[in-house]
């Protein structure tokens, strides 16, 4: 894959279909327990049809609760599903740097959806961001590992994710700078949301190119 | 006595006793009632009950004062004392109060004005503001309110410069304090010290309001370096280099748009100044020499090269004042000019202090081949290599993983290199390669160089 295909991948990828795989692959699961060609059906139907409209999920979702009358704060929620494996984008490799990379992924993410749980708690937010930033740097430092064990053809692609990723770490930590004179949260799960849906991506580039 | 006195004298006479001794209490209380009409108001702020709230700012560029009265300083006191324990800390100052370390009556002799802000807790006399002493935020370990039937106690548990002292090895609570024990040549146990800042307030509300101040200051401390944390994990894990770096790019279709990449950088997303630092964001109109102009030759060089350097280049904008910047820009001119490696780290671990030495790992690019030993060497004495000592200096949080810790080359000397290093001993430079890599070096050099003189001209103040 080339690196333009690469960037029209993630692009296609985007964050709003952060609600297919985060809010509606849990329930495809679900289905699939008690039919499972109905689960994969619908699985790829949705798939498909989310690739053609990016945010199609959401709005579905936003519309259901919308007629349910269900009161709630959709990107905390989504924050707090978002810490799931998804299938789509484990690595499946046995090496062990690919192991670590899985595993330094779903810690990273774990520790993100965990924010609206802890942000109301000055003590424990602060140290939620000390974890938040020793998973970062383990993330990246296994990226560096993997960068160094082997090379790839396709390598600019994966440096690229590797930057959009720093971008969006960046991104998050001037997020909590201004959380903390504006104490507006909701700021803080959007940039915690767009860090998972990055860190999905480099699992998903590695499982591409490697 | 007075009295009695008044009642024996006969009018129109002045008693001589009276003469001397009432007219000296009568000018004494004059005197006094002088002074506190002469005192200063104290530079104070209404505060949002009932958290007595403060606008951070105010702790940040300004400064809160509030009476108290001084006490005085417990100096080599057991660093492991608990603040919350009511019972071990009256009794260290009911001890120094006999002993007349404290002081035991109050009076007006001990008013003093604390001054409060996100850098210092300052204690000055009321009258004549004479310093008494100045505590650093992160010199201070605890804060407890004590009342002893009418005293309000405030008492400050901080840092001592001599940090240790001998105790007894039957002292109790040995265990809490062995992190630096070791055994003295009489047999004692040497123990962490502390010091203890007694002060005493008027009243309940007045304690209550000082340590809510305290909490809030140290929330706005601890929250800028927690952030700050986060920025430098960050910071380590996008520019440690990888092993396999090269000059020339491995996909020749894929020519690197160097304006793109790095004005996006420095316009969307930038680091943010620390306390220290300052507000050092990037201003718009002090863009560094325009990118464009080396496109073509940089084209030659990988992405992640390219990228490192000028996301440096980047950082240091936003961590170092315009005056440190042009510091820096000498250094590197010096040391470019035959300066040895030495002096180099050692000049800039000055100038970047203990806040900011995480910056040295980013410098791994500009070294050459025949300095990196020395420099990754001089890395690891000061605790910064691969983020070591960043991320366990206040926190002890980070866990090395077994991959970074154990991925190691010799060069050919036999000499243990870290992970990391650029040019590493297995892949020497060919000279062509190291000629270009050299140029690349001179010209970001010159960059930050003239970045420095830039900021100069264009009298940019931290």
């Amino acid at each position: 894959m080339t690196m333009e295909e690469m960037k029209n991948e993630a692009e296609t990828t985007s964050m709003v279909s952060m609600t297919l795989y985060a809010v509606m692959y849990p329930v495809f699961n679900e289905v699939k327990s008690f039919s499972s060609l109905a689960g994969s059906e619908v699985r790829s139907l949705f798939g498909q049809a989310e690739k053609e409209n990016p945010g199609l999920t959401q709005d579905i979702i936003m519309k259901i609760l919308e007629k349910k009358k269900v009161e709630v704060n959709f990107t905390e929620s989504l924050l707090r599903m978002a810490a799931d494996d998804v299938e789509e984008y484990m690595i499946d490799r046995s090496e062990q740097e690919f192991q670590d990379l899985n595993d330094k992924a779903r810690a990273l993410k774990h520790i993100l959806s965990k924010i609206p749980d802890e942000i109301n708690d000055r003590v424990r937010f602060l140290q939620t961001i000390k974890d938040i930033a020793s998973a970062i740097k383990e993330l990246l430092d296994t990226v560096n590992t993997v960068f160094r064990k082997y090379q790839y053809q396709n390598r600019r692609a994966l440096e690229h994710q590797k930057k959009e990723f720093v971008k969006y770490s960046k991104s998050f930590s001037d997020t909590l700078k201004t959380y903390f004179k504006d104490g507006k949260a909701i700021n803080v799960f959007v940039s915690a949301n767009r860090l998972i849906h990055q860190t999905n991506l480099i699992l998903q580039t590695f499982k591409t190119v490697a | 006595m007075e009295e009695d006195v008044k009642k024996v004298k006969k009018p129109g006479i002045v008693s001589p006793f009276k003469r001397v001794f009432l007219k000296g209490e009568k000018g004494r209380d004059k005197k006094a009632q002088e002074k506190t009409t002469e005192r200063r108001a104290l530079h104070t702020f209404s505060l949002s009950l009932p958290d007595h709230r403060i606008d951070p700012d105010i702790l940040l560029n300004d400064y809160i004062e509030k009476e108290v009265k001084y006490l005085g300083q417990l100096t080599s006191v057991p660093g492991y004392l608990n603040p919350s324990s009511r019972t071990e800390v009256l009794q260290l100052i009911d001890n120094a109060r006999k002993s007349h370390q404290l002081a035991g009556q109050l009076t007006s002799e001990q008013d003093a004005v604390v001054s409060l802000s996100a850098y210092n807790v300052k204690l000055v006399w009321r009258d004549g503001e004479d310093i008494i002493l100045r505590v650093p935020i992160h010199d201070i370990a605890a804060v407890s309110y004590i009342r002893d039937d009418s005293l309000h106690l405030v008492v400050l548990k901080t840092a001592q410069e001599a940090g240790v002292s001998p105790c007894p090895s039957t002292c109790p609570d040995l265990s809490k304090s062995m992190t630096l024990g070791s055994l003295s040549e009489s047999g004692a146990v040497l123990v962490e010290v502390c010091c203890l800042l007694v002060l005493a307030v008027d009243n309940k509300a007045a304690a209550e309001e000082l340590c809510l101040l305290l909490s809030q200051v140290f929330q706005i401390v601890y929250t800028e370096s927690t952030i700050d944390f986060l920025d430098r994990a960050i910071f380590d894990g996008a520019t440690t280099p990888t092993r396999h770096l090269s000059l020339y790019s491995d996909d020749s279709s894929s020519k690197v748009d160097v304006k793109e990449a790095f004005e996006a950088e420095a316009s969307t997303f930038s680091f943010q100044g620390s306390l220290e630092a300052g507000d050092n964001s990037p201003s718009p109109s002090s863009t560094p020499a325009s990118p464009q102009t080396k496109t073509a030759s940089e084209g030659e060089l990988s992405t992640t090269a390219t990228e490192l350097l000028q996301d440096y280049m980047t950082t240091l904008r936003t961590k170092l004042s315009s005056h440190e910047i042009q510091q820096f820009a000498t250094l590197l001119h010096e040391y470019r000019n035959g300066a040895s490696i030495h002096e180099f780290c050692i000049n800039l671990r000055q100038l970047y202090g203990d806040s900011r030495k995480f910056l040295l790992l980013g410098l791994r690019p500009f070294i050459p081949e025949k300095d990196s030993q020395h420099f990754e060497n001089f890395l690891e004495t000061i605790g910064v290599k691969d983020g070591r000592g960043i991320i366990t200096d206040s926190f002890g949080r980070y866990r090395r993983t077994a991959s970074s810790a154990s991925d190691s080359t010799t060069n050919g000397n036999g000499a243990v290199r870290g992970d990391g290093d650029v040019g590493g001993s297995d892949e020497r430079l060919a000279p062509s390669e190291g000629d270009e890599w050299d140029r690349m070096i001179s010209d970001i050099s010159n960059d930050i160089e003239a970045l420095g003189v830039s900021m100069d001209q264009e009298g940019v103040t931290p």
